[in-house]
């Protein structure tokens, strides 16, 4: 069957036997990729797959189910299984899904990889590395190009095409120098064309250099409480953490400590971020949510107020507020109006904070965790690469400790991101 | 199901080395928030996959469809996909992988009866309730019972065949309570080898263990914070479990060390206290089945316990064809795929720190100031074999005995050097199994150990 066969399928016969709402979306996908291993071109490797997930409410009970076939016995098969689950399951009225829209088609990229420029990009990523940079290993890159086309449609109307293909690269790499060894450090970006040198898109050839002065690296003299400078590749660590405390399970748990905030202040005020998975700003969009709506772009916090919640259909019903227009992610900060080495003269003593091996923060914001590929600074001069140093804090209370917000940013095709300073870590 | 015997494809295979793989992981899981069922689903995703080796590179293709044509269509095109390398890239034209040959198969599945899914809901439910009743001062529970059963067939040029279903179950219990209105939290896991059916049968028998959990809960909600700095603590079996696994594991996978991890470096030296023994087991400890037994790996080697650290002393790496073919060594049987359009790479099976002659209890009495930490939450490390593990449970140690509990906290160090300061390793053994091991792709993974006595860095306020 074809995917708009399978999906008129999947709803017609999933209401026949007594669903009341159903959501069907089915894609296909096929993906490219080559590989780097240990520095040496290792790997081509052609994935096709299809997806053909549903779920179902009847009387008001729910059962969700996901296959990778699209022959009629298979589906039928899958029907038979999810209507098992439902039978099996609990009512409850907050489920829903998304009331009708006008059907409308999505489509972003290329349709079929360039294997030689993929090819050729990898390749000249590898030699620039090497000679740039004797002392970097390319531990892992990975570039793929991944297209996907396919449907979501529900038992309310609701029908959206989807056609999308993008390039994604993500380098992994660790220097040495002798014995002297670098901690590993990554990053990526996402691109509908590869139309400059892999080393020029987001941050990867700065990473790069800093991975080679990071062979021998220091401890910070002692324990202090200071600031600490997170780099655009860190900031989504700390940001992501702050939007996951409003998503559905904290708000209908109670346990979110913003559960109280919606248009409140969470963060000084000079912080403003952006949800805008279909700007034109961002290389790669997502264009329907996953509860079926048409995906819109969104203020998170503004001017250091949290303007949504970032509620699902499910989350909306069952707290009585309101759903928000996205799935979240897609994530652009505004930039501040300092430049980035004018924040590391103003710091008395910090860190550069490059990446974040840190645990999972509890539920009232505390975290704590190794700052790595990371650099100690006092009376504003960068001093040493730095290891075995811990950063803690609360991240609600860093969020109102913002010192300043660089004017410059990183685009990485799916966020763009400053650098942030903040103040009263703990850092040893 | 999928079928066991795949021999007769053989004969589509080029003249170059060609592993043909299928393979069908299947899930089921159910989720109740406060009594709420809010996740209720299956999933299945099966296909066949080819891998083609020819001077130096790999060609890989895969197909969601189980057929003849779809076989064919595999390995045409992991055979273009492996020319396309060779064409372009002849500097490591020559290269040949050592061969192996290992026929064998290992099927886990249930004998029992198999439950509906409204048995499963009914089994949470009882938790739920039970907790609700007995636990008035639990402000939020999350109750979880989900399950993966991995099948695969393989076939390799060199004649190796293999079958296996192994299946994994875990509950998953996730209470909070209030401390001035801030959450506190506390998440436990019981499970492993098995199918849900092997693994749960009454919901009383879990009664004893939330009462437990419960208590641990409430004396966090009265905890202190950790000081930070470098502390003697006892790590309990599950965080010696993750040590082993994230500081010591990864940075011993032979395509680590190729990528420059600092133990290509300590290869043959005293690397840890003598106390110290450190293995991956492939499938079985003492005529005990491991939580992940792995019989034959995704390339057709027979799996192999590596004994990464013996008696202190840095011994060998874990391999795959690639990397002994590197290294002149042996492959040991590590290279493991998640899904069907995975390619194997070297993964952990069950990798354990060995017991030692202690007793926890004397060991607790040893510490005049520190910390028994006893539970982890996420963990990472790093090439340089600095580690870093959120700690979820933990308590103060004065005097010798066991103080306040210690709120969320992470313990960090290099392990190389921290492994150094062990002076007492327990007599005992836990393994656990219930995360996943994320390298590329994801992958269950057994962890296991003793109670060890050490220093470590502690992160507080």
């Amino acid at each position: 069957m074809n995917p708009q066969d399978v999906v008129e399928y999947v709803i017609s016969t999933l209401k026949k036997h007594g669903a009341e709402k159903v959501q069907c979306t089915v894609m296909d996908s096929e993906k490219k990729e080559l590989n780097i291993d240990a520095g040496e071109m290792s790997l081509f490797r052609t994935t096709f797959n299809s997806s053909v997930g549903f779920t179902i409410y009847k009387d008001n009970c729910k059962g969700s189910i996901s296959i990778n076939k699209m022959d009629k016995d298979s589906i039928d098969a899958a029907i038979e299984d999810v209507i098992e689950l439902a039978n099996s399951s609990e009512p409850d009225e907050a489920y829903d899904i998304a009331e009708k829209q006008p059907p409308k088609s999505f489509s972003t990229g290329q349709t079929t990889a360039d294997m030689d420029s993929m090819y050729d990009r990898l390749s000249e990523f590898s030699d620039y590395t090497k000679s740039t940079y004797p002392k970097v290993i390319l531990e892992q890159a990975i570039i793929d190009f991944t297209y996907r086309k396919g449907i979501f449609a529900n038992s309310n109307g609701v029908k959206f095409g989807l056609e999308k293909g993008m390039y994604n690269f993500s380098p992994m790499f660790t220097s040495k120098d002798g014995l002297n060894t670098s901690s590993f450090n990554y990053t990526g970006f996402s691109a509908k064309e590869l139309n400059k040198s892999l080393k020029d898109y987001g941050s990867i050839d700065r990473l790069l250099k800093e991975s080679q002065e990071q062979v021998i690296t220091q401890q910070v003299p002692g324990k202090f409480k200071g600031q600490i400078i997170v780099t655009p590749d860190c900031l989504d660590d700390f940001v992501s953490t702050v939007m996951d405390f409003v998503t559905d399970i904290p708000l209908i748990s109670g346990r979110s400590v913003y559960k109280d905030k919606l248009n409140e202040s969470i963060a000084d005020s000079r912080f403003t971020m952006h949800s805008n998975p279909r700007s034109d700003e961002l290389e790669s969009n997502y264009f329907i949510t996953g509860d079926g709506y048409e995906s819109q772009d969104c203020t998170l916090i503004k001017n250091g107020v949290l303007k949504t919640f970032l509620l699902g259909i499910y989350g909306a019903n069952k707290t009585g507020l309101s759903r928000s227009v996205n799935d979240g992610g897609a994530h652009i900060v505004d930039s501040g109006d300092v430049a980035f080495h004018d924040l590391v003269k103003s710091m008395k003593q910090g860190v550069i904070l490059s990446r974040f091996s840190g645990g999972n923060p509890s539920d009232n914001g505390d975290f704590s965790g190794v700052a790595k590929n990371s650099y100690y600074v006092e009376n504003g001069e960068v001093k040493f690469p730095i290891s075995e140093t811990m950063v803690s804090g609360n991240i609600c209370d860093m969020m109102n400790n913002i010192v300043d917000i660089s004017k410059e940013r990183i685009d990485y095709g799916d966020c763009i991101y400053p650098w942030v300073q903040f103040d009263g870590l703990t850092i040893s | 199901m999928i079928n066991k015997d795949i021999r007769s494809y053989s004969s589509m295979f080029p003249k170059e080395y060609t592993e043909l793989r299928v393979q069908e992981n299947r899930s089921n899981g159910v989720a109740l928030l406060n009594g709420d069922v809010v996740s209720n689903g299956k999933s299945a995703a099966s296909g066949v996959s080819a891998r083609i080796f020819k001077d130096g590179h790999w060609g890989f293709a895969s197909n969601p469809n189980i057929s003849d044509d779809a076989v064919e269509s595999v390995i045409r095109s992991s055979t273009d996909n492996v020319r396309f390398l060779n064409i372009r890239d002849t500097s490591r034209c020559g290269m040949m992988l050592p061969e192996t040959f290992i026929n064998f198969e290992m099927d886990f599945t249930s004998q029992k009866q198999k439950n509906s899914q409204k048995h499963w809901i009914d089994f949470l439910k009882a938790l739920d309730n039970y907790i609700v009743n007995k636990h008035p001062k639990i402000t939020s529970r999350t109750v979880v019972i989900r399950s993966l059963d991995m099948e695969k067939s393989l076939i390799t040029a060199t004649g190796s065949t293999s079958y296996s279903m192994t299946p994994r179950a875990h509950l998953m219990i996730s209470l909070s309570a209030d401390r001035e209105g801030q959450p506190i939290e506390l998440m436990e896991a019981h499970g492993g080898l098995g199918q849900l059916e092997d693994n749960f049968d009454n919901p009383e028998t879990y009664f004893s263990h939330i009462d437990e959990q419960v208590e641990h809960l409430l004396n966090k909600v009265d905890g202190v914070y950790a000081e930070a700095g470098e502390k003697e603590v006892i790590l309990d079996a599950e965080l010696a479990g993750i040590l082993a696994h994230e500081a010591i594991g990864h940075t011993t996978e032979a395509d680590l060390v190729m990528g420059g991890s600092v133990a290509g470096d300590y290869m043959g030296q005293q690397v840890a206290s003598s106390l110290v023994s450190l293995i991956d087991f492939a499938n079985k400890v003492n005529d005990v089945t491991c939580p992940v037994p792995v019989y034959v790996d995704d390339e057709g080697t027979k799996s192999e316990d590596v004994t990464i650290i013996e008696n202190g002393v840095l011994k060998n790496f874990m391999h795959n064809k690639d990397s002994a073919r590197y290294f002149e060594s042996t492959p040991t049987g590590n290279a493991r795929a998640f899904s069907f359009s995975d390619e194997p790479l070297i993964r952990m099976r069950n990798t354990a720190i060995m017991p030692g002659e202690s007793k926890l209890e004397e060991m607790i009495a040893s510490i005049e100031d520190g910390y028994y930490l006893m539970k982890p939450g996420n963990g990472q490390a790093d090439s340089t074999s600095e580690f870093m593990f959120a700690v979820n449970l933990g308590y103060e140690i004065k005097n010798g005995k066991l103080g306040k509990a210690l709120m969320d906290t992470t313990i960090s160090g290099v392990a190389f050097d921290m492994l150094k300061t062990v002076d007492m390793v327990s007599d005992d053994m836990t393994w656990v199994s219930s995360g996943m091991c994320g390298k590329k792709q994801p992958m269950p993974v057994g962890m296991g150990g003793p109670a060890i006595r050490c220093k470590v860095n502690i992160g507080g306020r």
